[in-house]
């Protein structure tokens, strides 16, 4: 028989806040955390607004020793596992660590680490790299940082698939537990991008909005970047049950598939198999399925395309489908908003309140289903899939379960 | 006290984060319980303060204790080496 799988703790650091508790409040008012950049200078800069995260100073959350060790992207890390480990009373011992492990998503590892490792060499002429360069920048910094603070000694490994990275990442740690290889593990996704070079490279691309993000607005211009990182607690029902946890959502199964297609075009039949493989990992049948967190990114062709994969997987039932993009107040934190957004699902089953799609001006005809225009609503939900489409086709939905 | 062996000090004072007090020229960071993170840093450090680049794994460098430090310093500042 599968394990069981439960969510005991979460935390979160976004544009919205700096807990879970503030980032949840922002996306239930339908307030926006983007806006224009303050943390690099904008002015060379083309597209001048993102989800920055605000008035964040590492040194009130962290080990000051530690500081020099962590990039950004490993100072959120740390900020939202702290909070998640504490909601869930987890504790490592010596009988339990190594049957606790870490999955960290994460796309674009230590941006910020990189570029002022170039600008030391390329500009300032510099010979030689910070000796910290290394250990800071890897993909895999955050989680073994996570490791190291708690004392988690069991499988634990770094998950890369751009803008699916946490999604992929959960669906990892909810297959560790499932085979038994641990019976619990910290899991999310982690992101840092907004160096000057990180928004230069993604305007050459294209896609961002200048204006706001409008996921499913007719008027819809394009992304918005955004950082941050949100982790969860993920058990074993059983041993969730052992030590008297709070249990806020089941996590009922997961889909995964590659579209092999365009790098960057998303294909519907991709999208659309991820959510179906989902659904029936969970055991569910769609007419079953209350709320889509959609990937939503508010770029023209992923909204459309996601509308046709919600209509191929639902048939009639997509019309009855709650959906909301979380992107419209967060920004697309790339490898962490699959796990940034997984809190508006988590909290949903927990305050029976639906965050909205905000910034929604206009109906699309191409996008033709209940996307929540602006205003939460209050939806007592029985099912939920969180969608990610990442850059290169690779596709991850994860289904969450109301647990009675 | 040199001016290369107060800088020298002051540096791993900073990086290792120990009083002043107890950094003697006589002490080896081993002595001093200076993790081998901190000691990549202090010797980067020395390097960027000094303009210097100390050779690693190089048996006429002692890099593991603050006389040894002092030595390679004035040694590469002699030659007046500009950084590789």
């Amino acid at each position: 028989m599968t394990r069981r799988v439960v969510i005991t703790g979460y935390g979160a650091i976004s544009p919205l806040g700096h807990t879970a508790a503030e980032t949840w409040a922002g996306l239930a008012a339908g307030r926006t955390g983007i806006g224009p950049i303050v943390n690099v200078p904008s002015e060379p800069l083309i597209v001048k607004i993102a989800g920055e995260v605000r008035d964040f100073d590492p040194a009130a959350h962290l080990d000051p020793k530690r500081l020099p060790l962590l990039d950004r992207f490993s100072q959120f890390a740390l900020v939202a596992a702290k909070e998640a480990i504490e909601i869930s009373g987890l504790r490592a011992s010596a009988e339990n660590s190594a049957r606790i492990g870490v999955v960290v998503g994460s796309g674009a590892m230590g941006m910020n680490t990189i570029e002022d490792g170039y600008r030391r060499m390329f500009l300032e002429g510099m010979t030689r790299a910070h000796p910290l360069t290394v250990p800071r920048l890897m993909t895999s910094a955050p989680c073994s940082q996570i490791a190291i603070q708690y004392g988690f000694h069991g499988p634990s490994f770094s998950v890369s698939s751009a803008c699916a990275s946490a999604n992929h990442a959960i669906a990892q740690a909810l297959g560790t537990i499932r085979q038994g290889q641990a019976d619990a593990m910290l899991a999310g996704g982690t992101e840092a991008p907004l160096s000057f070079g990180g928004y230069k490279i993604w305007e050459a691309l294209r896609v961002m909005a200048t204006d706001t993000c409008r996921p499913f607005s007719k008027d819809r211009r394009g992304m918005v970047l955004g950082e941050g990182a949100a982790m969860f607690v993920l058990e074993s029902l059983e041993h969730a049950q052992r030590r008297g946890a709070t249990i806020f959502a089941e996590l009922a199964g997961a889909g995964m598939s590659s579209d092999a297609g365009d790098i960057v075009l998303p294909d519907p039949a991709g999208a659309a198999r991820a959510m179906s493989l989902a659904l029936s990992d969970a055991g569910v049948n769609p007419e079953e399925v209350d709320y889509v967190n959609a990937h939503g990114t508010g770029t023209p062709a992923n909204d459309r395309m996601e509308t046709d994969a919600l209509h191929r997987v639902f048939g009639a039932h997509a019309r009855a489908l709650a959906v909301s993009s979380s992107k419209s107040m967060l920004g697309h934190s790339l490898g962490a908003s699959g796990a940034l957004e997984l809190i508006a699902v988590v909290k949903a089953f927990e305050t029976g309140i639906l965050a909205p799609t905000a910034n929604f001006t206009e109906p699309d005809p191409e996008c033709d289903l209940d996307y929540l225009p602006n205003k939460a609503r209050e939806h007592k939900i029985g099912v939920a899939i969180s969608n990610s489409f990442a850059f290169g086709g690779l596709n991850a939905v994860l289904t969450l379960r109301r647990f009675n | 006290m040199s001016d290369i062996e107060t800088n020298i000090i002051d540096i791993i004072s900073k990086e290792g984060s120990i009083d002043r007090e107890k950094i003697k020229p006589e002490s080896t960071l081993k002595d001093l319980e200076i993790p081998s993170l901190d000691v990549v840093q202090i010797v980067f450090a020395i390097e960027d303060k000094f303009n210097i680049s100390i050779p690693y794994n190089d048996p006429g460098f002692d890099v593991n204790s603050v006389a040894g430090l002092v030595t390679c310093v004035e040694k590469l500042v002699a030659q007046n080496k500009p950084a590789a």
